[in-house]
């Protein structure tokens, strides 16, 4: 499902090159659950960013979900990760302007498309997480849990493969959270999908099935060494 | 949901942003629909209303222009006054082969009208109905049929108020003067044109009234003795004649008050006016505005130019020669706005890139948040494209509307003003290319700030928390 072979990801800041991001190597199996542990700083996002296909590595190895993202392009990386990958951000990422199910279509729109019964599997979605009443309500008119159940429904829309999240609970009370959390894992083991959070929460990766500490992913050139803690 | 739903929603949510955007796109697109419309209907009408109008005696001292103009379109005063002499010259045929030279020559006399709207009144004969020609034949009646007043008819009135004049200028007492010719009820008859009866509800059997100069205009009063009753509806020619009251000549020749203008006095070296004014006069003199003549074959042009080129008080023009050339002149005038026009719709491009331009700092990280998403830059681009294109088209959309909106209330204004009537709800082809070229121009313009958009950095915007 995901492989990363000798995986480097600089910026330039100024005349420096500052090293974002660095895997020696990291394999998930489809179907599992794992959470990305790092303290800030430490490249995760970043890391979430080169597994979406957002970001391109300056060098390595990334597979996702069948396709070789370091060799892809721009519109083919982007294609890839509409039709294979739902992503959850922090911030939920929903655009204001956009309804409850415009926001969850939008997803379908950029991946599978829009088209045929994309809308009544919205619908369904969204009963699914107890937002039947809330189609037409704005992401304004929805408390913080309701919206991060539509980022939810919005990363599954296309039935992906591969759901990415992005430190799901550090925008909310972590009790709400949890149960959005456990939601989202519930759907996902259902339908066997592979899921990746980056967080720097021991809570929310204890509820993962696997934990991988960013910082023992550094092997290269000496600079770290990469170690797993397998749960 | 759609790309083109998306670009539609970013328009709504910047409501008065594209509100105050599309402005200049409307302003622009009706301003050159305006100019369209104005020029090809003034081409359609005056060509279309030249009918059977070849040839024009008035005036010597004016242009031909605006012999025509006052003639066939009905613009503007009567530029002066001509003989009947003029008529029966061309009548007569005193040229080449002392043969007539004119199918027809038919007198006319205006200076009247009816009611507020102004509708032209001129007096003229019954050949009006029956010799003149609207493209190749006679004035079809709407209903009912022709008044009665005849050549012959005017001849003899021209020669009674001829000796009538002559006898108040000789100042003969009361009793040796002939008698004034009188109005015989049977000439109170008129003809009005299609636009007449439907503007003012009239229909045969009405009586109108005769307001000499323009109704309502300082010094202009009503004639109730001349009054008429309406006894022929023309049916529509989408020429001024429907616009037009027509009566006879005898009643404009007798209508009280009209005595000082029945005659025109001819031009005597070495005499004052006042003496020139009590000079015996002749029924050749009676005063009239045109003569409309068709020359009978290709030589009559000719020989009734050579007629006239010298003719101390007239002179003829040619409609089919002043038409093409007034319209050559107006489509220059029309070319120099559409200019001005297309540099409106320059200016309302450049205001569409500007005002998406600046959103794009403030859409970042929406379209970074759609990429990430899976929309690929060409779908970014196309859906900020479109939101120009969209504002251009409902900008070009609503000047079309306000556009033949214009038309309907100005209608009648400029019917009265040009003689043009403006077809308000006729659509034409080239409105539909205007609106894909204003709607291209405008998608064109969206250009620079979806490129802008396109190149949005995804991670970056994404990390930001606003």
């Amino acid at each position: 499902m995901i492989r990363l072979r000798d995986v480097q990801k600089r910026y330039s800041l100024g005349e420096q090159s500052v090293l974002a991001c660095a895997v020696d190597s990291l394999e998930i199996a489809a179907g599992e659950q794992v959470a990305l542990i790092g303290r800030s700083g430490t490249g995760k996002t970043t890391l979430l960013h080169i597994l979406a296909g957002i970001l391109r590595p300056d060098r390595g190895e990334v597979e996702i979900v069948g396709a070789r993202m370091d060799q892809l392009g721009e519109a083919a990386r982007d294609r890839h990760r509409g039709r294979h990958i739902g992503m959850v951000y922090q911030t939920f990422n929903l655009l204001q302007p956009f309804t409850a199910l415009e926001n969850v279509l939008m997803g379908a729109l950029f991946g599978r498309g829009a088209g045929g019964d994309a809308r009544l599997r919205a619908e369904a979605l969204l009963q699914q997480v107890g937002l039947a009443d809330r189609l037409h309500h704005r992401p304004s008119e929805l408390s913080v849990g309701q919206v991060q159940r539509v980022a939810i429904c919005r990363a599954l829309i296309n039935d992906p493969e591969l759901v990415l999240m992005d430190e799901p609970l550090g925008n909310q009370d972590k009790a709400t959270g949890g149960q959005v959390l456990d939601l989202m894992l519930q759907i996902a083991t259902d339908a066997g999908k592979t899921v990746v959070m980056v967080t720097h929460d021991p809570e929310s990766a204890e509820r993962m099935q696997r934990t991988v500490d960013l910082a023992t992913l550094r092997g290269a050139s000496g600079e770290a060494h990469s170690t797993e803690a397998a749960r | 949901m759609k790309l083109v739903s998306i670009s539609l929603r970013n328009l709504r949510i910047r409501l008065v942003a594209t509100v105050l955007t599309m402005m200049s796109i409307v302003v622009a697109t009706a301003l050159y629909a305006a100019i369209l419309t104005m020029a090809e209907q003034t081409e359609a009408r005056y060509e279309g209303s030249i009918g059977g109008y070849q040839a024009i005696a008035g005036p010597n001292g004016t242009s031909e222009l605006e012999l025509v103009l006052n003639t066939v379109f009905n613009v503007g005063e009567a530029p002066g006054l001509i003989p009947l002499e003029v008529c029966q010259k061309l009548r007569a045929g005193r040229g080449i082969g002392r043969r007539s030279q004119v199918r027809y020559a038919i007198p006319q006399a205006r200076g009247d009208s009816i009611s507020s709207y102004s509708f032209p009144v001129i007096a003229t004969l019954d050949e009006m109905f029956s010799l003149f020609e609207w493209k190749r034949a006679p004035l079809v009646f709407a209903a009912g049929g022709p008044f009665t007043f005849s050549y012959a008819q005017l001849t003899e009135m021209a020669e009674q108020l001829a000796a009538y004049e002559n006898a108040l200028r000789a100042e003969l007492p009361a009793e040796q003067r002939p008698a004034r010719p009188q109005l015989q009820p049977a000439w109170r008859q008129c003809v009005i044109g299609a636009r007449v009866a439907r503007t003012l509800g009239l229909q045969l059997g009405d009586v109108v009234t005769p307001v000499h100069g323009k109704a309502g205009e300082f010094g202009s009063h009503e004639h109730p003795e001349a009054s008429c009753e309406i006894v022929g509806v023309l049916a529509p020619t989408n020429s001024p004649i429907d616009s037009t009251i027509y009566l006879p000549l005898g009643i404009h020749l007798l209508i009280d008050g009209h005595e000082a203008g029945v005659f025109v006095s001819p031009q005597v070296q070495g005499k004052s006016p006042a003496q020139i004014e009590a000079m015996p006069t002749s029924a050749g003199r009676i005063a009239l505005t045109a003569v409309i003549a068709d020359p009978k074959d290709h030589m009559g042009p000719q020989i009734l130019r050579r007629e006239f080129g010298s003719h101390p008080e007239a002179q003829v023009a040619w409609p089919q020669d002043v038409v093409p050339k007034f319209l050559r002149q107006i489509g220059n005038a029309a070319d120099a706005l559409a200019v001005i026009a297309w540099l409106v719709l320059l200016v309302a491009a450049v205001s569409i890139t500007v005002a998406i331009y600046n959103t794009m700092n403030e859409r970042r990280r929406e379209i970074a948040i759609m990429r990430s998403l899976g929309a690929r830059r060409a779908q970014i681009l196309t859906i900020i494209t479109g939101e120009a294109a969209l504002l251009s088209f409902f900008g070009a959309l609503l000047g079309l509307v306000l556009c033949h909106g214009a038309a309907y209330a100005l209608q009648d204004l400029v019917e009265d003003l040009t003689g043009v009537f403006l077809d308000w709800a006729q659509l034409r082809p080239w409105e539909l290319w205007l609106l894909v070229g204003v709607t291209g121009i405008g998608a064109l313009a969206g250009l620079a700030p979806a490129v802008k958009g396109s190149m949005t950095q995804v991670a970056d915007n994404l990390a930001q928390n606003y």
